[in-house]
């Protein structure tokens, strides 16, 4: 409804704006057609931004009657540009400064070693959602890089016609996948969105930076500490974005005029880009950055020395909501000795 | 203008820049594919995705290596004669090429003509005869369906006389086809025999013929690059005529000619005029009046041409006298100012010509109308001469020709008007005996206080026309003057749905005993009614599968060749009728001068010798020089031919110094070689090289003045004055008969029969040997003689032109000074329009139905519209029946455009239809096109169209709304003026 | 080597159609693909022009700057042409089109598009000159048989014009001195960078 709103009133801007130089009325005595005739440049001069020089047309195919829009050229441009540049800075960016953590702080360990007794972080349907957000969130991430840079980094190696089908399965992909991506998006966010209402303990973590740079300092935290709230916030907020953006882009009638449905090509763009880096971070914390952090979403059953280094709040709220049961030791049915 | 590159020019430069290595930007793809060692294998084994790829071949030029053939022929849309190039490879049309070499067209067509190939893909042609059983179709044989026709027909013969079936042609025929369908009428024995043309120019003729001489445009469409002034009025060429605009705008352009356009719409063609006129529909004379008046106050009068070439004009002015500007301005509501500004140039920035169209025609004033605007020509001496003329833009492919050959209720072939004279001349052309007709023809018994007729009187009554078929099928016989009301229509190539009051043809349709339609497409005729049974359909190919000429709007006959075979079971005109007429009896006397072929079915006659027998009995209009080998020559040479002129160089062989199409009158016998005549009534060169006279065929004097020119004849005349039309008394008198071959002599002795008087009486319209025509021309001489034009026709009933209003009037207070006709009866049929004026008034319909009702053409679209709404490309273009309404309009009935609106008419009928928004109309004004069908009053007819023939849009037909209304001079209907009102659905 | 342009010349230009359906006609375009339209600007009013309007080949193009799979190519003769056999109908080239010139037939899931299909100046597709192959994905290739494309060839009043560019740009400008007047080479700056000046 907004939509055709909007459509309604951008069609009625241009009918005001090519009414500015329209002839006399008929009514006038002289009528000539041929010295009144509307002028190229002149209509192109006085075009707004996103209009178009635009006229009647018989099919049914609306959009026909946009003439010339010369602002197409801008998104092309911005496309090109903008969106290119802050994909490629932002995912290069963030590949330089992991690199540069990892020379710096190397893998984080757990400090008091691997107690080999596990507590239970995530059940399966967690783990589900997460890796159904995770897999088709690579395979869109990549896909849509595909979009983006695949004619200069992948075209060149294997070719037009090899690359013609892998984009076209790609396109298949993407445009399918995009669906499971935004299930597991509302099953993440309704499993953890109480998790991850900033508090105060955000604080004293953000103060202390985490831990992250420094051994042997471990702010306390919740289930989720203020770095994993803001990988979850982002991908809250940057996952709707690249859906609605998304949905937009494949149902055009959806997204109005060519102008709007720009504009949520190159924010699904710029977005994806960001949330590409953002994971990418996830990634290194949650596997080579952190010794015992991939378990939780691995088995769901992390260490217990883990929890406590990273999740000490939480480790304290579990067990004293469910006493010792909540820690069983690692590898089954039997306790294992402590170390 | 288009640059053309040499023959391979482009392969070439595509191979040079890769031999040349040129890299980066203009490589090609199959290069870069090339170079790029990973183009196959690897992943591209998985194969391209081919969903949507779009497209699929149905009929492209398949293999280049095998031969494709090309074959003229002509558009079979508009007047215009645009020559069609079909690509032809294994009997099917794979593409059209342009015809760079056409004068007329020079390459290029409209979105009609440039996707006439897809009529012969055929997806919703009509595939084979079919008959109504019982509500349902039938596929049938052609047997049967000739069986079944023709015994319905003989028994319908019977019991109500021959005049109770109705033959509607076409003007989509051949000149051969419309003359074979005429000479059949003539054969069957009724005068009910008709085409379009009562419909789009019947006025035109009638008032053209009856001041000048000759119902055909003047001049021709090239001709108008000459003029320095071009009026369009009621005329819509960008639209109906789109090719003729090239000459037009080209000659605007290059003689910064002035265009000007009156319509009460601003058209597409009005986009591109100097001056645009807007007037309220229905009030052509008062602006013409208008606009004389102006030249007569200010002495902008051609003098000289007037005391030379007219006759009457002085009465004329007295008339025009009364139309002071505040008068035209209170009935048409055009200022005086702009009246005054357009007359100047048009009287004094000469040559100046006058174009019209429908928009003029289509009145109960249609004749008056016309008649106002050849005065106008007549008072500022534009016609003639290059650069000047009426005109006349003719709607479709071969109306000129189909109404030249009297597929007309009052007339025979080439314009012999019903009479005993005529039918001998044709009978004598036709090898049968006079009497042999007179026994064809019905007696007319005494009713309706009428006297009773003999076959003899009713060979020479004027049929009944086809706007007013349906009205004598259900009125009470004693109104309708001839034995019985119509009982059959035979409908060759002729839609339903282009006649006022359908709702009324609807019933009339209903009442029928036989209905019979011939044609490539099953049209409204088929599909309107509620019929159960005796209703065939017959699949006609169309013109591009048959071989014939046609004349285009400018007189041009031109010769088409088969391009393909006709599809499915259809099979062409001559073949049908030859048919009908084997089964109804008389196939072996009015086939007797044809070379018979086998064709598709059946035998068929071919047009060669068809088009040999027009030759042999043309006279009058000069259809005897163009013999079919000069007319194949004209096709094979058309790059011979001037641009402007229209004549090919003296030097060239085979159409050296002719006339392209040698438009008629083309004097004489083949072997004369007359050239044609490219511009009518031209006295500014010979006669021999296409020069001539007004013709003068309404006696030699009136009112004690001659009706002969004074000082004004053709350059090598040997009259050097004025005189009358040739006959051998003429020729004796000043002793040229001795130039006479005795072989010419032979004939005309023979023709009088060998007694003296009647020898004498021989003129050259009857002459079959042409040497009456000859003679004259040899000695400089017009045959038809050298007269003046009429600014008052005394023999219509309205002999100059006087302003009626529209029966259904927006202006009750200008019915009242200018009413429309009393009742009368014409064409053996009542009209009533004056009773119905009034009863307009009296029920204040003005009120209720403020709004004035207008229709006209679309570009994609034509005629009754279902061959060209079966056509894909075209449908696509316009997929809804609209209206136009003024936004203020609009706005005030909360209509939104695009939306679906109830256009209501005056007499209860209405029509569900979209709403198109736009300035186009004045406020108080709409517009509808005539092109739909297939809708009835909101109801779908699609259904009733035999499966897979119904075409892609349908639509509610403008003449579901249209009203009451017919020209007193040749029963034309009111397809201009009716009022309505619209309302949001 | 030519420079191929397209030029309406819209003081000429009547709406016919004629250039869409030589269009449709010549390459056998399926309903609901318009490869050429015509527009109507001011329409009903004294200002009112009709501009036929296609891909304009121009330079630089936007369509190919944006092809995530580069199927776009310019030929030797300045014509931009694409592979449908790389095209995977992402719809971008629409977006960057300033003259809506990519089409794209409606297949598949969600309604999204299939394979780009637009104007080739007549010229064919990557596939060996007037080959079936080549008929059936991008229609004929009339430049390769010497010709124009077919809607200049068939424009009833010669107003759509089509050959290199600065022939054309000289007829236009002889015309416009002619007569007086001009509406201008509709598209031109937008496409090309400069207009026809007179």
């Amino acid at each position: 409804m907004v939509h055709k709103l909007l459509k309604s009133a951008a069609t009625l801007f241009a009918v005001v704006a090519l009414f500015a130089f329209a002839a006399p009325p008929l009514a006038a005595q002289q009528v000539n057609p041929t010295e009144s005739s509307v002028q190229e440049e002149q209509l192109m001069r006085a075009l707004q931004s996103g209009e178009a020089v635009s006229g009647r047309i018989t099919i049914p195919d609306a959009r026909a009657g946009d003439l010339i829009k010369p602002d197409n050229k801008n998104w092309a441009a911005t496309h090109g540009g903008t969106v290119k540049t802050v994909n490629v800075v932002a995912i290069l960016g963030m590949l330089v400064l992991l690199v540069g953590f990892y020379m710096y702080r190397g893998k984080i360990r757990i400090e008091s070693g691997p107690s080999g007794r596990t507590i239970q972080r995530f059940n399966a349907v967690e783990r589900f959602a997460h890796w159904l957000l995770a897999a088709t969130f690579i395979i869109l991430a990549l896909t849509g890089l595909n979009l983006l840079i695949g004619r200069a980094v992948i075209l060149p190696i294997i070719g037009e016609s090899a690359f013609g089908t892998l984009s076209a399965w790609g396109k298949i992909a993407h445009n399918y996948l995009a669906w499971p991506f935004m299930a597991a998006l509302v099953i993440v966010f309704v499993a953890w969105v109480l998790h991850n209402i900033p508090n105060k303990t955000d604080i004293e973590w953000i103060k202390q930076g985490g831990g992250l740079f420094k051994k042997g300092v471990h702010p306390p935290a919740k289930k989720f500490n203020a770095g994993q709230k803001v990988i979850f916030w982002s991908v809250i907020i940057g996952g709707a974005a690249l859906s609605f953006t998304g949905v937009m882009l494949l149902f055009p009638e959806l997204a109005g005029t060519s102008a709007q449905w720009q504009l949520y090509q190159v924010i699904h763009a710029i977005v994806a880009g960001i949330m590409t880096a953002i994971i990418i971070a996830h990634i290194y914390i949650g596997s080579v950055g952190m010794e015992g952090a991939f378990d939780a979403m691995g088995s769901g059953q992390v260490d217990e020395n883990w929890a406590k280094e990273h999740h000490a709040l939480w480790v304290e709220e579990k067990q004293a909501r469910e006493g010792s049961a909540a820690i069983k030791p690692a590898g089954g049915a039997s306790p294992q000795p402590a170390e | 203008m288009l640059v053309k590159r040499k023959q391979g020019e482009a392969a070439r430069g595509r191979l040079a820049s890769m031999a040349a290595g040129i890299a980066t930007k203009a490589i090609d793809r199959r290069s870069f594919l090339r170079n790029s060692g990973l183009a196959v294998g690897g992943l591209a084994a998985l194969g391209t995705l081919n969903a949507g790829m779009t497209r699929q071949a149905e009929a492209g030029p398949a293999d280049h290596s095998r031969p494709i053939e090309l074959r003229k022929n002509i558009c079979t849309h508009c007047s215009v004669g645009c020559t069609v190039i079909g690509e032809v490879q294994d009997g099917v049309w794979v593409g059209q090429e342009p015809a760079w070499d056409s004068p007329i067209n020079r390459g290029t067509h409209c979105a009609k003509g440039a996707s006439v190939r897809e009529l012969v893909h055929g997806d919703r042609r009509l595939k084979y005869p079919m008959k109504k059983v019982g509500g349902q179709w039938q596929r049938i044989s052609w047997d049967q369906a000739i069986d079944e026709i023709g015994d319905k027909m003989l028994e319908i013969r019977e019991r109500s006389g021959a005049d109770s079936a109705y033959l509607l042609g076409s003007a989509k025929f051949s000149n051969e086809g419309a003359y074979l369908f005429r000479k059949f009428a003539a054969f069957w024995g009724t005068n009910n025999v008709d085409h379009q043309a009562r419909i789009c120019h019947s006025t035109t003729v009638a008032g053209v013929a009856n001041t000048w001489g000759y119902g055909a445009q003047t001049n021709s469409y090239n001709d108008i690059r000459n003029s320095k002034t071009v009026i369009f009025m009621g005329s819509n060429a960008a639209e109906a005529h789109p090719v003729s605009m090239q000459h037009i705008l080209s000659g605007k352009e290059q003689q910064r000619a002035n265009v000007i356009v009156f319509d009460p719409r601003f058209t597409r063609t009005a986009a591109h005029a100097t001056d645009y006129v807007r007037f309220r529909s229905g009030t052509d004379i008062p602006v013409i009046w208008g606009l004389m008046w102006h030249i007569f106050e200010n002495g902008w009068e051609d003098t000289e041409y007037l005391s030379q070439r007219v006759w009457g004009m002085d009465q004329v002015r007295e008339e025009v006298a009364k139309w002071t500007p505040d008068e035209v301005e209170r009935v048409t509501g055009v200022p005086g100012e702009q009246l005054r500004r357009v007359a100047e140039k048009f009287a004094t920035e000469r040559p100046s010509t006058f174009i019209w169209c429908m928009g003029g025609t289509q009145h109960t004033v249609g004749t008056a109308n016309v008649r106002a605007y050849c005065n106008l020509l007549l008072a500022t001496g534009n016609v003639g001469a290059m650069g000047t003329g009426a005109n006349i833009f003719r709607g479709h492919c071969n109306v000129q020709g189909a109404t030249d050959f009297g597929l007309d209720i009052g007339n025979l072939p080439c314009y012999y008007g019903l009479a005993e004279g005529a039918w001998r001349h044709w009978s004598r052309v036709w090898d049968v005996p006079y009497d042999y007709f007179v026994g064809r023809f019905d007696a007319v018994p005494a009713k309706g206080g009428r006297d009773a007729r003999s076959p003899e009187q009713n060979m020479n009554v004027p049929g009944i026309p086809s706007t007013r078929w349906f009205d004598a099928t259900m009125i009470d016989a004693e109104e309708v003057d001839q034995r019985d009301n119509i009982k059959a229509m035979i409908v060759f190539g002729h839609g339903g749905n282009t006649v006022p009051r359908m709702a009324d043809a609807r019933e009339g349709m209903n009442a029928l005993d036989l209905l019979v339609v011939a044609d490539p497409h099953p049209t409204t005729f088929a599909a309107l009614h509620e019929r159960a049974d005796n209703t065939y359909l017959l699949p006609i190919s169309t013109q591009f599968e048959c071989a014939g000429s046609r004349t285009a709007s400018n007189r041009s006959v031109q010769w088409g060749e088969k391009i393909v075979d006709p599809i499915f079971e259809s099979d062409n005109d001559y073949a049908v009728i030859y048919r009908l007429s084997r089964k109804l009896g008389f196939a072996d006397e009015m086939f007797k001068n044809y070379e018979m072929v086998e064709g598709k079915f059946s035998e068929e006659p071919t047009p060669e010798s068809i088009l040999r027998e027009i030759n042999r009995g043309g006279w009058s209009t000069g259809y005897t020089g163009q013999s079919p080998e000069r007319l194949k020559a004209h096709m094979a040479n058309q790059d011979k031919f001037d641009l402007v002129t229209l004549r090919a160089p003296a030097d060239v062989e085979d159409v050296g110094g002719d006339y392209y199409g040698l438009p008629w009158p083309c004097w004489g016998t083949a072997e004369f070689r007359h050239p044609g005549t490219h511009i009518l009534y031209n006295p500014n060169i010979p006669v021999k090289d296409g020069g001539g006279a007004f013709r003068p065929r309404f006696g030699l004097e009136r009112d004690g003045e001659t009706l002969l020119a004074e000082g004004s004849w053709p350059p090598e005349s040997e009259i050097q004055d004025g005189y009358p039309e040739f006959t051998m008394a003429v020729l004796k008198r000043l002793g040229w008969d001795e130039d006479l071959t005795p072989q010419e002599r032979r004939v005309i002795e023979e023709i009088g029969g060998f007694d003296e008087e009647r020898i004498d009486a021989v003129s050259w319209s009857i002459d079959l040997s042409g040497g009456i025509q000859r003679v004259a021309i040899e000695h400089g001489c017009v045959p038809f003689g050298n007269g003046k034009a009429r600014a008052v026709a005394w023999n219509l009933p309205d002999p100059i032109p006087v302003h009626r209003e529209p029966i259904y009037s927006p202006r009750p207070d200008l019915v009242a000074d200018y009413p429309t006709r009393e009742d009368g009866r014409q064409f053996r049929m009542p009209n009533i329009g004056h009773s119905i004026q009034q009863s307009v008034v009296d029920r204040g319909l003005h009120e209720t139905f403020p709004i004035v009702l207008t229709s006209g053409r679309l570009v994609e679209y034509e005629g009754g519209g279902e061959e060209t709404r079966s056509n894909k490309w075209l449908a696509e273009l316009k997929q809804d029946m609209f209206v136009e309404i003024n936004p203020r309009d609009a706005e005030a009935r909360g209509i939104t455009d695009g939306g679906w609106v109830w256009v209501n008419g005056p007499e209860g009928n209405r029509a569900r239809v979209k709403a198109l928004v736009t300035e186009r109309v004045a406020s108080g004004a709409a517009f509808m096109p005539f092109h739909f069908a297939g809708w009835f009053q909101g109801e779908d007819q699609r259904g009733n169209y035999p499966q897979g023939t119904d075409p892609i849009v349908l639509g509610e037909s403008v003449n579901v709304v249209t009203t009451y209304g017919y020209d007193p001079v040749t029963g034309m209907h009111e397809g201009k003026v009716t009022l309505c009102q619209i309302e949001s659905a | 080597m030519a420079r191929m342009k397209f030029l309406c010349d819209a003081d000429r230009c009547i709406e016919c159609q004629a250039c869409v359906t030589a269009c449709k006609n010549e390459h056998e375009v399926p309903w609901g693909i318009n490869r050429r339209r015509v527009v109507t600007i001011n329409d009903g009013l004294p200002g009112e022009r009709s501009v036929s309007m296609a891909c304009m080949h121009c330079d630089d193009a936007p369509c190919a700057a944006v092809c995530p799979v580069d199927c776009f190519y310019t030929t030797a003769d300045a014509v931009v042409l694409h592979s449908k056999d790389t095209c995977i109908g992402c719809g971008y080239c629409f977006y960057a089109c300033p003259f809506g010139a990519p089409q794209y037939p409606r297949v598949g899931n969600f309604g999204t598009r299939g394979k780009m299909d637009k104007c080739t100046y007549c010229s064919g597709g990557p596939e060996a000159d007037m080959t079936q192959a080549e008929y059936v994905k991008y229609g004929s290739n009339r430049l390769a048989e010497g010709k124009l494309p077919l809607c200049a060839e068939m424009c009833s009043t010669k107003s759509l014009l089509a050959g290199d560019g600065d022939i054309i740009a000289d007829i236009y400008r002889e015309r416009v001195v002619t007569r007086g007047y001009g509406s201008g080479a509709w598209g031109w700056r937008t496409a090309y960078g400069e207009t026809i000046s007179v």
